[in-house]
């Protein structure tokens, strides 16, 4: 049959600028080069704190975007495996005397395996039902941490001795654990980055666009989405075990409220859900601003931090719809029309 | 020439309402069998029952000798049952050739092998030049053209097609009616839900009629057409197929 359309489309070829679904982008390795600066150059604490906050959270959004932009389940609940992370290695370390370096793969199996439970009761619930299923098991966890104080401390919290030595994951500068969370970061890249030009990744795509389409493809839906979520929850837990272990300290309003899900959300969906750039960009604009903002502002003008944040926000959702990764998107298909 | 689908005394009831009433006919390997009826017959219904996407009340249905009633979608998919949605079900995040190779993936290994075996369906269905577009920039009937292919991309035994030409152009409909014709000489079996009649008469060997959730006509072109249940039912007039 001749086709009407009169605009051709060539398929992406190996090297491009902008990102783009399933190819490196010039723009992406420019962000590593920039990232490897950052560790490299002398800058002061406060700063460097920033970076490693940077990284952490660009990694743990990357891990949400899995489950919440990739497969279509929305979590508000993500607190819960990145504080199972969290009190897992700690507990073992605290405890056991088990490392860090082996507690943070029991850490995220744990929070792996309690994912693929609640993608087994949760995910047949659509939309905002889904949405209050994560947010309620969230809940579960902090409150189980909180009650169950000869493990966790209770509402005291767990502190991890500041005893320098790198077998327990305790380094003293801020450098080595800036290393630390930029191999994290950089980890779950490569992952999504793979996920997406896989097999899985159109899987996942097609059952987060139209589970009536998917299925007639032959898509298990139910095991899609719970693997999905298994795998999102594994890399969160991981970023929770280097978080306890940078901070040497968690209680569960740190590492488990609802506050701190709703940041796992807020991230990608700033800079574009359902990219792989898109959390990255959330994460190097959202996260240095309001740390930047709380130094500065904090003691001055109490509370007036959270408001220019939250002005920055709506600015960017209502001009950005898509995202800041919808915008790059956009110019990367203008590019691409333009050349034959 | 075997039987491949068997669908024995089928009922789908919605509360009081029986849009599938016992409904039992077999298909041949091979064949391409039209499927008419007023709208609110349970077309889409008997569709449903028959790829998973419902469960049937009562009766049974046999594929390839296995009994698939109840199963889930993605079960009767694996197994070799391929469908179309009336209204274009598309992904809406991914491009053309990408909507098509999610259904080729059930028998290619990687991505890459499925959009490969993908090209020559697009080059089919006509939509290979925006292969690498967004789905989006697509008209009605181009979507429908999508849907043809991924079913096809599916390469399932049996190929349930449910109103592929509404909204076509003459000419489209033409090519469309040509793409279906010829299916069966590739090793497809077709049932072909269609409100455009006069394509579907002239490339069905075999029309069967749904009403009010029963099959109450299973014959010829020309014995549909003249079938006096048939003509008060759904035509209105007899019909001229010269």
């Amino acid at each position: 049959m001749r086709s009407p359309s009169p605009a051709r489309y060539g398929p992406p070829s190996r090297w491009r600028v902008l990102p783009e679904r399933g190819t490196v982008s010039i723009f992406e390795l420019g962000l590593f080069a920039v990232a490897l600066t950052m560790i490299a150059v002398d800058l002061p604490q406060t700063l460097q704190d920033v970076i490693i906050q940077t990284f952490l959270w660009a990694g743990l959004a990357l891990a949400w975007n899995i489950a919440g932009g990739y497969a279509g389940m929305i979590s508000f609940g993500h607190a819960a495996f990145f504080g199972l992370g969290a009190y897992t290695s700690t507990i073992l370390s605290v405890h056991y005397g088990i490392t860090p370096w082996v507690g943070m793969w029991a850490g995220a199996l744990l929070a792996a395996g309690f994912g693929g439970a609640l993608a087994m009761i949760c995910a047949r619930l659509r939309g905002p039902f889904f949405i209050l299923s994560t947010l309620a098991a969230a809940e579960v966890i902090r409150m189980g941490a909180l009650n169950w104080a000869s493990l966790t401390g209770g509402a005291e919290g767990l502190s991890i001795l500041p005893v320098v030595d790198a077998t327990n994951m305790v380094f003293a500068s801020k450098t080595a654990y800036a290393v630390l969370l930029l191999i994290y970061f950089v980890a779950v890249y490569v992952l999504t980055k793979l996920l997406e030009g896989s097999r899985y990744g159109l899987y996942l795509f097609a059952a987060r666009d139209d589970e009536d389409a998917a299925g007639a493809a032959g898509i298990n839906l139910l095991l899609a989405r719970t693997s999905a979520l298994c795998l999102s929850a594994f890399l969160t837990a991981i970023g929770g075990s280097l978080f306890a272990q940078y901070f040497q300290f968690l209680d569960p309003t740190h590492v488990l409220s609802p506050e701190l899900s709703f940041q796992f959300a807020l991230l990608p969906a700033l800079g574009g859900i359902g990219t792989a750039i898109g959390p990255v960009l959330g994460a190097i604009i959202l996260v240095p601003l309001s740390e930047l903002l709380r130094g500065y502002l904090g003691s001055a003008a109490a509370g007036l931090h959270m408001a220019i944040y939250g002005g920055v926000l709506i600015v960017v959702m209502l001009y950005f719809p898509a995202g800041l990764a919808g915008a790059l998107a956009r110019l990367a298909v203008c590019r691409r029309k333009g050349t034959p | 020439m075997t039987v491949l689908l068997e669908v024995k005394d089928a009922v789908r009831a919605f509360g009081p309402l029986r849009a599938v009433a016992g409904v039992s006919f077999s298909v041949q390997r091979g064949e391409l069998v039209g499927l008419i009826g007023p709208n609110g017959a349970g077309k889409s219904t008997l569709y449903n029952l028959i790829a998973g996407a419902i469960r049937p009340t009562s009766g049974q249905i046999w594929f390839n000798g296995r009994s698939v009633g109840g199963w889930q979608p993605f079960r009767a998919a694996r197994a070799g049952i391929g469908r179309t949605f009336q209204i274009p079900k598309p992904y809406r995040h991914l491009t053309v050739i990408e909507n098509v190779a999610v259904s080729a993936l059930s028998h290619e290994r990687t991505v890459s092998a499925a959009r490969r075996y993908c090209e020559a369906i697009l080059e089919d269905v006509g939509l290979a030049d925006c292969a690498e577009a967004p789905v989006s920039i697509l008209t009605a009937g181009l979507l429908k053209r999508l849907e043809v292919a991924r079913v096809l991309a599916l390469r399932p035994s049996l190929i349930l097609f449910d109103e592929i030409m509404a909204g076509l152009t003459s000419t489209e409909v033409r090519g469309m009616t040509e793409l279906v014709a010829a299916l069966p000489a590739r090793g497809f079996t077709v049932i072909w839900v269609e409100h455009v009649l006069y394509a579907i008469m002239k490339a069905a060997p075999r029309i069967m009629v749904l009403h009010r959730g029963q099959l109450i006509c299973d014959g010829s072109p020309e014995q549909v057409a003249k079938d006096p249940a048939v003509i008060k039912a759904y035509l209105g007039e007899e019909m001229n197929l010269a």
